[in-house]
């Protein structure tokens, strides 16, 4: 027999605003263990995007010695060529790099600088990033060279940071997606009981099993789904609260958040999962409550 | 109708509700089911609603084997059958015309029908007026009408009522058995367990008696007890409006029955 949608919804609204304080501790608990679900998924996200950027961008620089003559330069150039770590690399003149610079520093420091202190360099790809810390051994103290600057550290620390924090989030979302299951189902046997004499004169009267049960099912999953819409709240306002829809530039390329800047379509995936796992706590809270104790 | 073929219900193994029972009740009987507690007359009625399964022993319903019955199917068994109980057992929140309806909704029937059925079986019970007041607002007599409309307003083949009149005064008690014999009229089957020796004997209809757990009498036209029923016969014919019901020919057969 089909269970018209009209009666399960009206039936669960009646439960849900008879329980109020119960849906609402219920929902709150849902929201707070989802919104740290999706921050840690996006925390991942951003970090497996930021990792993509490093690896896939400039993953050492050879600085050369402004005062250093053009075939040492040109020898560096060609020493780069033949290791066997670089993939390629590109020369940058000294104007190059101070073009860059008059984007990323303020004007007063600039003035500070001239186009001579800035030194060319080669922004070098390599076969494998995590072999750049032998490039720097390679090039390092060779004639001419004045520096090589390599992300390595920075990113290992950063990707650890977070690699602890997400499993830190996780933890926690996890026992607290538990307890809101346990107070899904708990709000579900209160309406249960307050409703006995209903369902006793239903299952009297010949209603089917699907029907008595589904409203208190349809409860769950309107407590789960609430709490998931909160959650989703969380974690757009974290999205756009910390600047991770920052499109990547020149510019922000120092900055590690901008870095892990997502697309729209991962940030809707993080929060569709959300919902769905909202849903998923609700229905099973309410499927455990109404077997256990809605005796059909 | 109802067919029961050697029936014995234990519960947990040790208490012996009913033992070996066979009755046979045809499409329009009705029926009382006489005895003192805990002779097994509930646990007959629970049997008929498939609350309980028999430990052994076969039951037909309206020519389904219901001891096969899967689980699922049991709703639509109970959809045939309405039932009455001594505590009327209404929902307090709901008007009378509610109480009525809740038992066509959640069977999912159409508002029209609701529309149309409701009015016409309150009407019946004769709470036409009383369709918008709760229950609390109502006496017992007429609560125990509301339960009776809930129970047959989807017209089920078979009545079921466990000591419909067990929490109402004698001429309270008058007026819901005369009810229960108005939609017996209708051809719906109707069982009555009951300690309600004086309805008993004023309607003279068939009785079976239970008495822990077995079947001691199964009488047309039958009494309470056997004192009863002298003390009836010294007193002539029965009086009340169902006692026409009852051909005065054929209370010498019932007598001659008992002995």
């Amino acid at each position: 027999m089909p269970v018209s949608a009209g009666y399960v919804s009206r039936e669960a609204a009646t439960n849900l605003w008879r329980n109020r304080l119960m849906t609402v501790a219920a929902i709150l608990t849902v929201a707070v263990s989802l919104a740290l679900v999706g921050s840690a998924l996006l925390l991942k996200q951003g970090a497996s995007q930021a990792t993509v950027q490093w690896q896939n961008g400039v993953q050492a620089i050879v600085w050369v010695n402004p005062g250093a003559s053009t075939p040492q330069a040109n020898s560096i150039g060609g020493e780069l060529k033949d290791s066997p770590y670089i993939k390629t690399c590109a020369y940058r003149s000294q104007t190059y790099d101070y073009d860059e610079a008059k984007q990323l520093l303020p004007a007063d420091e600039l003035d500070a600088t001239a186009l001579a202190d800035y030194p060319s360099s080669y922004r070098c790809v390599l076969n494998d990033p995590s072999q750049a810390p032998a490039v720097y051994q390679q090039f390092t103290g060779k004639p001419g060279v004045y520096g090589v600057k390599y992300p390595g550290q920075q990113i290992k620390t950063m990707q650890s940071v977070i690699h602890i924090l997400q499993w830190v989030f996780l933890s926690v979302a996890v026992v607290l997606l538990l307890s809101a299951s346990v107070l899904i189902l708990n709000t579900i046997r209160m309406a249960i009981f307050a409703r006995r004499r209903e369902v006793s004169v239903m299952k009297l009267v010949g209603a089917t099993n699907w029907f008595i049960r589904l409203p208190f099912m349809a409860e769950g999953m309107i407590q789960g789904l609430l709490g998931a819409a909160v959650a989703v709240l969380v974690v757009l306002a974290l999205y756009w609260g910390i600047g991770l829809n920052a499109t990547k530039t020149a510019a922000n390329q120092g900055n590690i958040i901008a870095q892990m800047s997502l697309g729209g379509w991962e940030v809707a995936g993080t929060c569709i999962l959300v919902a769905v796992v909202g849903v998923v706590v609700g229905v099973v809270g309410s499927a455990f409550a109404v077997r256990r104790f809605l005796d059909v | 109708m109802i067919k029961f073929q050697d029936v014995t219900k234990t519960y947990k193994g040790a208490t012996v509700a009913l033992r070996d029972f066979c009755v046979d009740i045809d499409k329009g009987e009705f029926v009382f089911l006489v005895g003192p507690s805990g002779s097994g007359k509930t646990t007959f009625i629970r049997l008929l609603l498939r609350e309980e399964m028999p430990s052994s022993g076969r039951i037909w319903e309206a020519g389904k084997e219901i001891g096969h019955l899967p689980k699922w199917r049991i709703p639509y068994l109970r959809r045939n059958i309405g039932c009455v109980f001594q505590d009327f057992r209404l929902l307090p929140n709901k008007s009378v015309f509610e109480n009525v309806a809740f038992a066509l909704e959640v069977i999912g029937r159409p508002k029209h029908v609701i529309a149309a059925q409701v009015p016409q079986v309150l009407d019946l019970v004769g709470l036409a007026k009383k369709r918008d007041n709760l229950p609390h607002e109502l006496s017992g007599g007429e609560q125990q009408r509301v339960a009776v409309a809930r129970a047959f307003v989807n017209r089920p083949l078979i009545l079921l009522a466990d000591e419909p009149t067990g929490n109402l005064d004698p001429t309270t008690s008058l007026g819901i058995m005369r009810l229960l014999d108005r939609i017996n009229r209708t051809g719906t089957t109707v069982i009555v367990a009951t300690h309600d020796a004086g309805m008993v004997d004023q309607m003279r209809r068939r009785v079976i008696e239970l008495d822990r757990g077995v079947l001691v009498r199964d009488q047309p036209h039958g009494v309470y007890g056997i004192d009863s029923a002298t003390a009836a016969a010294g007193a002539g014919s029965p009086t009340g409006a169902m006692a026409e019901q009852a051909p005065a020919d054929e209370y010498p057969d019932s007598i001659a029955a008992r002995t």
